[in-house]
Order: C-alpha cells, then structure tokens, then sequence
C-alpha cells in the first residue's frame, strides 16, 4: 500500500527532465545525421544526377574522380603537403621560441599569435591578393616602380595559396606544438644536465624526443585541415584555374546541370580521408607514449639565449607583420582608394568604397542578415547546447556517450561537405525552407555545435557535482535545480559560447556558399562574389566591416572571460 | 520506537566492481549512527544511496516507515522527494549566492512565506554563529565558515534526518575537533536523526551513538564506540578502530589462549580463534622490584625503543611472543635496556574472531 502510495507521489511529477532531453536530442540526431544520409545516397547516384530518389545507383562517380579529376587530387596533395610543412616550421620555431627562449614581452605575443585565426583565410586570401597579386599587386607595383621587368611574386599559384593557408590556417600547429613543450616537466632537462649534459646535447638527446610525437601529431592534424580547406582556394585559386577538391565540389553545383552525384562523391572521399587521419591521429594520441602532449601544464625553463634574444623577438614580429599587419594594413589602404594603387602620387583617397558597402542594398542586408543569424543562432542555440551538454556530462542517462559522439560529428565533416549534404537534404525534404534564412540558421546551429559544446564542457566539468546534489537534497526539482543553481554558474561558459558561435556564424563561409538564397544573402559568400565582380576596393572595405565585426565581439569576450575568471577565484 | 531509517540487502554495483555488497542496518529516532571506514570501503556509496544520489542494484532502503526504494517493487523515490537534508564533503555553498540565499534554498522550495524564510534563516544561522555574516557573498567565506553555512543550510528546513559526508574532512586539526565539538551539541539540541560518513576512527567514536565499520562494501562490526573500541569483533576493527597488538596463539577453553611461545593468557569472548588484540593504551609497564595488579595477564619484556609524542610516550617493549607497543602517560619514563614486566587485565584481552 504504501509502495503504491510513494510510486504515485513520483510518477505525478510530470518528468521534464526526460521530455526535453529526448526532445533536444532527437532535433540534434535530425539535423546531423539526415543530410549525411542523403548524401551518401546521391553519391552513389549514377543516373539523373537531379532525381530524387535516384533511380540508378552505382560507384561509378567515385571512380570518376580518378579519372577525369586526377589533377584536381594531384592539386590538393601538393598545395596541403606545401601549407603543412610551412605551418609546421612556423609553429614549431614560434612555439620554441614563445615557450623555450626569454624572448621579451612572451605573454603578448603569444596572444596576438592567436589573431591570424581570428582573421579568417578568406580576409587573409584577399589581402595577398591585394599585396602579391600579378600586375597590380602592391609588391609587384613597387617592383615595377623600382624598375623590376614582370612579377617578383604571383599569389595566383600553387605556392601562393599554400602560403595563404598555412598563414591563416596554420595557427593550429602552433597551439598543439607550443602545448607539448609546456606540457614537458623540466626536471627531466634539468636531470640530464645534472648529470653533466651539454645544453646542446640535451636539446638533442632529451628535448627533441620528448617534442617529436607532439610536432609529429601537429603535422597529421594540420595536413587532415588543409585537405579540406576551402576559403583560401576559392579566392585564389579560382581565378588562377587551380582546382583543389573542396572548389572542384563547389564548381560542379555550379554547372548547368548540377552534378550533384560528383559532388557527393568527392565530398565524401574528402570526409572519409580527413575522418580516417584525425581518427588516426586520436589514436596515436591516446597511446602512453604521447603523454607529453596531454597532463597539466609547467612553466618550462626559458633557455638564455643572449644577444641572439632580439633576432627571435624580430622572427615573431615578422610573423605578425606578415599574417597581421600588412594584410590588414594592404586591406585598409585600398579600401580608402578609387583605385587601389602603392604609388601614393597616383592615389585617389576616399570613403566612397564604405557608403557603397553600407547603402548598396544587397551588400547591406547581407550584413544585416549575418548579425541576425549570428544573434539568432547564438542565443537559442547556447541553451540547447548547454542542455545537451548536462545531459552528456552530469546525467545518469544511458546512451550519453552516444549523444556526445552526435553533437560533436559534425566537427569531422569539413564544412564545404557538411553545406553541399545540407543543401541537397533540404532540396528534397518537403519543408520549404530552401533559399531562406531559417535554413542557414538550422546549418549554423548543426556546424557551430562541437564550438559551442567544448566551450561548455570545459565550464560543467569545473562545477562540483555536489553543488547540484545539494540543490536535489534539498528538495529542487530538476526544472529548479537547473534555474537557481546550474545555470547561473555555467554563466561565464554561457556568454564565452555565445560568442565564439557569434563569431563564427558572422565569418561562416563554408555552408553559406550553398544554402544562400538570392533573398537570404550573408556576408561571407557575398565578400567572395564581389571580389570575383567588383572592384577589389569595395571587397577590401566589405572585408574589413566584417573583420571590425569579428573584432569587437572578440574584445568583448576577452574582457567578459577575465571578468568571469576572476570572479570564480 | 520506530526506525528512521531502515537499510536492508543494500547492494550497490558500478559495472563489475561492488561498491556495497549487502548491507542491512536500523537508525532510530534521534539515533547518531556514524558509518566508518577507509576508502572504498562503500560508506559514501551507502549515504548517497540513502539520499537517493546513488542508483542500489538491489536491496530496500526505508526512511520514516516509508519504501524509498525497493529492487522487488521497483519504488525508487528520486532525491528532492525524500525528505532528508545532507552535508556534503565539499560543503557544496553554491558560490553565486549569499550567505543568506545558501540557507534560504530549501525553504523557498518549500514555498515558505518571506516571514518565515527570514525566521527560519535567522535561527539556523544564529546556531552556527554565522548570522553576522548573512549578507556576505558565499565566494568571500573560508573553509571554517563555509562548513558552517553548509551546516546552517542543512538544518533550516528542519529535516528529521541528516546526512553527513565526511563534513569535517576539509578543515584543519585544530578547527575540526573544534567543529566536533559544536556538530554534538547541536544534535543533541536538535531532535534530529544523522548518519555520519568518516574515515576518522577517533571522530567516529567521539561524535556517534552508534558506530559501523565497514570494510570492502560489508559490515565488520555494529555497535556503540565503547564496544567497538573495547571489544572488536575481529582483526579488521581491532587494527582500524585505535590501535592494538596482536598476538597469535591458539584458543585453548573458554577463556584461555596459548601464544605462540607457550604463554598462557586469560581472555574473554569464547569460541575458536587464532589471535587475541590488546589495546596498547590498557597495557601497564611494571619496572623491576614493583608488584602487577593481580589476576591480570603477565608478560616479560625489555624496552627496546622509546618515543616522546607529547601527550603520550610509545615504547616498544620486546617480549618472548613477539614486540609490543604500550602507551602510557609521559611520567615516569623508562629508559631503553629497562626490563619490565607487561601488566593487562584479561578484560582487555580479547579474543579476535576468525
């Protein structure tokens, strides 16, 4: 009887836990594993490539890509080979330099190491194309001016677009390869100079094995990046007929027909190759020998490199000349101009390029577009996450692990691949949301959620647990536990998420290029358009409005995360 | 009397570990029952399960006559609905939140009106000494006044039973027998019912009614701290609860054991068994020339090694049945080389279970 009596008193408590969970995790499994499904469907279409469902299938587009686009795979090999060995010598000397020498001044210049990412290879593409571009390139313009015949550099080239990307791309290298050195216990240095160890032949015998895995790691996670890279080879490449696999997917939507079913085909391929390295890479990783990447971080100690210390400081300020202050610098200048020239005699300074990219109607409203998305998506999409993210990390809910491995597979996905299944997903799925902004919403919240749960995890794994328990014991009921307790504690992690996806979503190019309709324009792809259309001077100013954007957002977060960390502590 | 709290069969599994493997005991009304143990013995596991933190495998927990949970009838009453109140080893004083707030949360769940959410704050705070500081922000407290807001936060919606987590485990030493002190009397003043979780043998008996110890997910011993000191069931507690020589011997009658060397002791607790445990505080140091109480247990020894801890001195005396540690009060001191006679009544001398 009373068994009965307890059992009602528990099942009358309408369980929201339950319902909303299963909710957000059904709407998750909808949007990350329905395109990829469509997907690998048209890949294998080999009859009307439009047809839907296709009525032959086959494997014949992915024995095409051998055939007719063995140069395009011959393109992308050499320019990731290319962009990875050069962001892999640039990490690893900024790295040692930033963690190993006492170069003045590390703890700001290991900040504005982060910048070039911020900046985005599609701004950074532009730029040097602005600088190193043939004919009217600034450096090419100087050259000529000093009385140089033909082009001293062309960024329209193999090389020149593996420069674009190692810059604006690269910067991974340099976090993963700077962690593995500090992760390193100097004791195991200082040892071997205690036992009487040159400082060469401990760099030699200790350092450079203790690093090797953590360098080697960097170089197979960079080159799975830059495989699937897209903005710098759409920019550059294009124009200069060099093909790589993401803009050989984005050329063949553009044929009249579509050739979906290649597309599908090379995306996949492209997924299947940079899932299998990173899976690789994760399994290397995970393997005891790796240790020095993971564990808690030592302040190593910084070698006294002398007089030698200036030429160091010099190499990180060439860095951020180079990736930094001259495209921004090159951007901004002509952007002030009606025709983008060095020679100042000949410059013709205006603001013109700034009302046209504010009042040309089309230009304005895909700005206007991006900041609603990137607020919409930001702010109902934080919550989901956080949702999501209590559920994988503090619920008793069997199949947690299932739903993380979920939320974080679009991560796996290069984005251009992820944009293309979207898009021809919602093409054929009879919800009529193609060509508006509620689909690229939908597309951002999909792609912006590993974001937005890793920045959320790293906050619920710090809240002890025992702070929730209480609220329970004390008679909370979930709903309540999660308003007066969970969540206002997971509030620095909250707004930090907000915007990064801000951000992102402001700067996403990726998706974008697919899903933009001609009455939903963003800004990103619009850049891309009218720097193929117009003149580079507008593009530059279009370019600089959404770099100012990004900025600002990041100045916020800075200022709200040392806010919050000190408030926690 | 009716039992607060009832635990029978308790099992609790983590996968193919067994944290709590079949654990049955009765708290009663305003009973203060302290689960003790070293770590990963399941004492914790045991107060979450009764909390309802923790999933049981199988087994029946009851709180006020009423199944919380049932592993035959699937009752399993989620932790909010339990009515129990709890403090945690980390204090858990929601650091977004005032002093005031922290104490406040079970009451506003309970939907009191403002009146008497300020009373009831007010008194709870004022039996911890901490309601001078009832508008300070719960991030600014130290680990002593943070164990006090959790304490307060505990009490003020007047629960009928209380759990404690090894509440005292993140505080100093001096601080702690301090709180010790406090955490008694305010359970004598309160009418409530506790079940204390502690790996600290000397807490455990200082603070408890009744005492468990627990070892591997299982129950070595029930009883209150005088019991559990003087007369421990088996090795296990005699070697966890204070400290105790052991010796090996055999059994020999009611009453007799034969050490290993042919020594002959008297000793209580009948039956079979192979060891007797000897606290070393009940052992007298007779020097030469002096008389032992009579009809107490003899042994020869030489002290082979002394150490001055202040509040007590150990000797370490060498005997023909092995070497015995004594503690005696720091007066008359023997040197090392003394020979002396070791004195312990058969009272103290008990005989330790398989």
């Amino acid at each position: 009887m009373t068994d009965a009596v307890a059992g009602a008193a528990v099942r009358s408590r309408f369980p929201w836990q339950g319902a909303i969970t299963l909710a957000a995790v059904l709407a998750v499994a909808f949007l990350v594993l329905l395109p990829l499904v469509f997907l690998v469907e048209e890949s294998l279409n080999v009859g009307d490539p439009m047809a839907f469902p296709p009525q032959e299938f086959g494997i014949a587009n992915y024995f095409a890509m051998f055939d007719e686009d063995i140069n395009v795979l011959w393109n992308t090999l050499i320019i990731a080979l290319m962009a990875t060995v050069m962001a892999v010598l640039i990490g690893f000397t900024l790295a040692w330099i930033l963690t190993r020498t006492n170069v003045p001044g590390r703890a700001l210049l290991e900040r504005l190491m982060e910048l070039p990412y911020y900046m985005t290879p599609l701004v950074g593409a532009l730029a040097w194309a602005v600088i190193a571009g043939p004919k009217s390139g600034f450096v090419n313009q100087l050259w000529k001016l000093g009385g140089g015949h033909g082009d001293l550099v062309d960024v329209y080239s193999h090389l020149g677009i593996a420069w674009v990307m190692a810059l604006f791309e690269g910067t991974v290298a340099f976090v993963m390869i700077a962690a593995s050195m500090k992760s390193m216990d100097p004791a195991l240095e200082e040892s071997a100079r205690v036992m009487g160890a040159s400082k060469l032949r401990t760099t030699l015998t200790i350092t450079l094995p203790m690093v090797m895995p953590g360098v080697l790691g960097a170089t197979l996670f960079v080159f799975a990046e830059m495989l699937g890279s897209f903005a710098a080879a759409l920019v550059i490449g294009i124009p200069a007929r060099i093909y790589v696999i993401t803009t050989a997917i984005w050329d063949s939507t553009l044929s009249y027909p579509p050739d979906y079913g290649r597309a599908s085909a090379m995306g996949l391929a492209l997924f299947i190759v940079m899932f299998g390295m990173l899976t690789f890479y994760r399994r290397v990783i995970g393997r005891g020998s790796f240790a020095t990447i993971t564990g808690k971080a030592f302040r190593p100690r910084a070698m006294d490199m002398g007089g030698l210390v200036w030429l160091l400081f010099g190499v990180c300020c060439l860095y951020i000349f180079l990736a930094v202050v001259l495209p921004i610098g090159a951007l901004l200048f002509t952007s002030l101009q009606r025709f983008a020239t060095v020679i100042l005699s000949q410059a013709q300074f205006t603001l013109a390029n700034y009302q046209t990219a504010f009042g040309l109607g089309p230009v304005r409203q895909a700005l206007v577009n991006s900041l609603t998305l990137g607020f919409g998506v930001a702010s109902v999409g934080v919550m989901v996450m956080a949702l999501l993210v209590w559920t994988i990390y503090r619920s008793q809910l069997t199949g947690r692990g299932a739903i993380e491995y979920l939320v974080m597979f679009p991560q796996a996905v290069p984005r251009l691949v992820f944009g293309l299944a979207l898009l021809w997903a919602w093409l054929n799925i009879p919800i009529p949301i193609y060509g508006t902004l509620w689909l690229l919403a939908l597309a951002y919240f999909t792609v912006m959620l590993p974001l937005g749960v890793r920045t959320l995890a790293g906050v619920v794994l710090q809240i002890d647990k025992s702070l929730e328990e209480c609220a329970r014991v004390c008679g909370a009921s979930w709903l309540y536990q999660m308003r007066t307790v969970t969540l206002p504690l997971l509030r620095p992690g909250i707004l930090a998420a907000w915007l990064l996806i801000f951000m992102a979503c402001v700067r996403e190019l990726g998706t974008s290029v697919f899903l933009m309709g001609p009455n939903a324009k963003v800004i990103a792809p619009s850049i891309v358009a009218a720097f193929a259309s117009s003149g580079t001077e507008l593009t530059a100013a279009m370019a600089l409005i959404q770099t100012g954007t990004v900025v600002l957002a990041l100045v916020i977060l800075f200022r709200l995360t040392r806010g919050a960390t000190k408030e926690l502590t | 009397m009716k039992d607060r709290i009832q635990v029978k069969d308790l099992v609790v599994r983590y996968g193919e570990a067994i944290a709590v493997n079949g654990v049955s005991f009765d708290v009663g009304r305003g009973e203060h029952l302290t689960l003790l143990g070293p770590s990963g013995c399941g004492k914790t596991t045991t107060l979450r399960a009764i909390a309802g933190l923790e999933q049981p495998t199988s087994g029946r927990i009851a709180i006020e006559g009423r199944p919380v949970y049932d592993s035959r009838t699937g009752v399993n009453v989620s932790a909010e609905t339990r009515g129990v109140s709890m403090v945690f080893q980390s204090y858990a004083v929601w650091p977004h939140m005032t002093v005031f707030d922290n104490v406040a949360y079970g009451l506003r769940v309970r939907k009191q009106s403002a009146a008497d959410i300020k009373a009831n704050v007010e008194r709870a705070l004022d039996l911890v000494q901490m309601r001078p500081l009832a508008d300070r922000a719960a991030s600014k407290l130290s680990g002593g006044q943070q164990q006090r807001v959790a304490l307060a936060r505990a009490i003020a919606f007047s629960p009928t039973v209380v759990l404690f987590d090894e509440p005292l485990s993140n505080l100093d030493a001096k601080l702690r027998a301090e709180m010790r002190v406090e955490l008694r009397e305010l359970q004598r003043r309160l009418d409530i019912t506790s079940v204390y979780v502690t790996h600290d043998q000397e807490e455990a008996l200082a603070i408890s009614d009744r005492v468990i110890v627990m070892n591997v997910g299982v129950i070595e011993q029930i009883g209150t701290p005088e019991e559990i000191y003087n007369r421990p069931r088996n090795r296990f507690v005699a070697d966890f609860v204070g400290s105790a020589n052991l010796l090996k011997g055999q059994a020999t009658g009611p009453g007799f054991f034969k050490t290993a060397d042919g020594t002959m002791l008297r000793t209580i607790g009948g039956g079979a068994g192979s060891e007797v445990a000897v606290r070393t505080a009940y052992i007298d140091l007779v020097p030469p020339g002096m008389d032992a109480t009579s009809g107490d247990n003899r042994l020869k020894g030489t002290v082979r090694q002394r150490m001055f801890h202040g509040d007590f001195v150990q000797y370490l005396v060498e005997c023909p049945c092995g070497r015995l540690i004594v503690r005696r009060p720091p007066t008359n001191l023997l040197d090392e080389g003394t020979e002396v006679t070791l004195s312990f009544s058969p009272e103290h001398t008990v005989l330790l279970q398989g």
